[in-house]
């Protein structure tokens, strides 16, 4: 078994002391493997900001320790976390964040020049991403100009600029209609199973369990059972999704069969080859 | 970084315009002020620069021009005169009085001048001649334009009328004009006789004026003896102390006003920036990097603000006299260069306190944002 990209153990954060002590993250653990998907969900104001927060260095945890591929960067002076951040960390926001001044391609490339070894290779990358996600047509174009979905897409490329093993997603579909939701969340499941990085996603969504390898479910600053919820969807046969039949907007028949996908991607896939998918239970 | 600090400015035109007008809106007082006194410093001290002897011989505890009274007894002249070495003495009559022209009373220095005085007169004419007769006065032009007093028509000194015949250029300066008459006219006006305020000497070729100052010290006694250069430093001092200073303290409130523009615009682009400051951050920019972006920031809009300056004072300011002509303005190279540096020093400084302040912002607030 390969050695975890990320291993929190026993982390803590608490605000304010005495009788004003808040507990934002209590005592949670938890480590991820490269390309394994994680989802943290929970009610919101349960600490799922916080905890993605300190897992990704920009904040100090009270106790524990967190190690990213083998440095405990708990222990890290804090001029050290830039570096770490820069490095081993992609970070993708629900508000993009994009830098509204910097082209997709600009953007794209800002993390790289963040490198103290930043070189001609992250152009190549940059233009290997721009193809993969489907942003050529926008390289030049200014993050204003922009659809939700495709900040996302750069978002997404931006985080992977720097090839850092872990990606951490802060309600990456909370901002985006379901179509692209479901676009972005295939595009996240894919760079973790095609590509091997372990993603860690905090989200609300819950289109987003069927893809996952993993499901915490934080609730007041601890990690519980996830509660169960019944749905009944239909299954997507290409990613393993359960979607909404009433609601899908793609569909294919194969062989007097109904199909239905979460995203056009999906059907795409199925379509080039339908018998890889038919037949194979989820 | 610096890439994105470059195109965000750029990004924002409009803001980045208003900020370079409002920095280059202070500099442009600093200038002026700046102009204001290197002109009227070099044209309060006129009349002495242009007519420069080599020596001037004054009453014994003066030393300069501007505001002074002098006595010296027209004897010590003859005597200097006969001092080898000297080529020439031309002797001038002086008096920091009031003249009434038309409706206008102001404060001028009226040289008196023998009617065979080879020097020592206007050095450039604007219109008319110079004085002849008993009763005639030249003038300078601005004073004309300013007063309505044309050839021909009077002004007064004391209880004396004089006709003016010519208008002479250079001999006007905001905190005093420079009026030619004849000396027996200003003798009357002084009621004294016998007497001169300052000795003009030039030397002969190929004798070293500093010596012989010397030997005029050694022959004539109770009279001061400066040469030129010396006699100007002192003149140009004791003007600074008496009108050029208001100056310089508006020179002052303007560079600490710019300071202020420069630092305030400062203050507010890096504190627009503060969110993306927030997102870099987050996403793994060192607090040394993006110091020096923001410093970069500010010097770059300085420099715009300062180049616009630059730009008007090298081609409005000079042209500011023709609408207001008793405003001599000079806008010197050097002050430029001075201002430059002040501007880079005011830049850095003006950036300060808002890095300080965005180099504590929380990274984790990136997904706030």
């Amino acid at each position: 078994m390969p050695s975890p990209v990320l291993n929190a153990k026993h982390i803590s954060k608490y605000y304010g002391s005495g009788h004003t002590k808040v507990r934002a993250v209590n005592d949670v653990s938890l480590e991820i493997q490269p390309g394994e998907l994680m989802l943290i969900m929970g009610p919101s104001g349960s600490g799922k900001t916080t905890l993605l927060s300190m897992l990704g260095g920009l904040l100090k945890p009270s106790q524990g320790s967190i190690e990213i591929e083998g440095i405990n960067i708990t222990q890290l002076k804090e001029s050290k976390l830039p570096n770490i951040r820069a490095l081993k960390i992609g970070f993708i926001f629900q508000t993009f964040n994009l830098l509204d001044a910097l082209t997709v391609e600009e953007n794209i490339l800002f993390p790289s020049q963040l490198r103290a070894d930043s070189s001609g290779q992250a152009k190549q990358r940059a233009n290997e991403l721009i193809q993969q996600l489907k942003l050529e047509h926008r390289r030049r174009a200014l993050p204003q100009t922009l659809s939700g979905g495709e900040k996302q897409r750069v978002a997404i490329a931006r985080a992977l600029i720097n090839e850092p093993k872990l990606i951490l997603a802060d309600e990456p579909t909370g901002n985006l209609d379901s179509q692209t939701g479901q676009d972005v969340m295939m595009i996240l499941h894919d760079i973790a199973k095609d590509h091997g990085y372990a993603v860690i996603m905090v989200t609300h969504d819950p289109r987003v369990e069927d893809i996952a390898d993993r499901i915490m479910w934080l609730e007041d600053g601890a990690l519980r059972d996830r509660k169960s919820e019944t749905h009944q969807w239909a299954r997507d046969p290409v990613c393993g999704m359960r979607v909404d039949e009433w609601k899908a907007n793609n569909k294919f028949e194969y062989k007097g069969e109904h199909y239905v996908f979460c995203s056009q991607r999906c059907r795409e896939r199925f379509e080039r080859n339908p018998a890889e998918y038919v037949g194979i239970k989820k | 970084m610096f890439h994105w600090i470059w195109k965000s400015l750029f990004k924002q035109p409009g803001s980045l315009t208003g900020s370079a007008l409002g920095i280059a809106f202070a500099f442009i007082l600093v200038i002026f002020f700046d102009a204001v006194w290197q002109g009227e410093s070099e044209q309060i001290i006129a009349y002495p620069d242009n007519v420069k002897p080599d020596i001037w011989v004054m009453q014994s505890g003066v030393s300069n021009m501007h505001m002074a009274s002098s006595f010296v007894w027209d004897w010590k002249a003859d005597k200097i005169a006969r001092i080898p070495g000297v080529k020439q003495v031309t002797p001038i009559l002086y008096l920091n009085n009031v003249i009434t022209a038309g409706e206008t009373k102001m404060f001028a220095f009226i040289v008196g001048l023998l009617p065979d005085a080879q020097r020592a007169g206007p050095w450039s004419m604007s219109a008319g001649r110079q004085i002849k007769n008993s009763g005639e006065a030249v003038i300078p032009d601005i004073l004309s334009n300013l007063t309505g007093v044309n050839i021909g028509d009077q002004l007064s000194i004391t209880d004396k009328t004089f006709t003016v015949v010519g208008l002479s250029s250079g001999t006007y300066s905001s905190a005093n004009a420079v009026l030619f008459v004849p000396f027996n006219d200003l003798e009357d006006i002084l009621s004294s006789t016998g007497t001169y305020s300052y000795l003009l000497v030039d030397v002969d070729d190929g004798i070293n004026a500093k010596t012989l100052a010397e030997q005029i010290r050694y022959e004539v006694d109770k009279v001061n003896v400066l040469l030129h250069d010396e006699f100007i430093r002192n003149d140009f001092s004791l003007a600074r102390q008496m009108g050029v200073e208001v100056i310089i303290i508006m020179t002052v409130i303007c560079s600490v006003l710019a300071a202020l523009i420069v630092a305030f615009t400062s203050y507010s682009l890096v504190m627009s920036k503060r969110q993306e400051i927030v997102i870099i951050k987050a996403l793994g920019a060192k607090n040394r990097s993006i110091f020096f972006s923001v410093i970069f920031q500010s010097g770059l809009v300085t420099m715009f603000g300062f180049i616009l300056a630059v730009v008007f004072a090298i081609f409005i300011i000079p042209s500011i006299p023709m609408l207001v002509p008793q405003l001599t303005l000079i806008v010197s190279m050097s002050s430029l260069l001075q201002l430059g540096v002040i501007a880079f020093v005011v830049a850095i400084l003006g950036a300060l306190l808002p890095t300080h302040l965005v180099l504590r912002l929380d990274p984790a607030a990136a997904f706030h944002v």
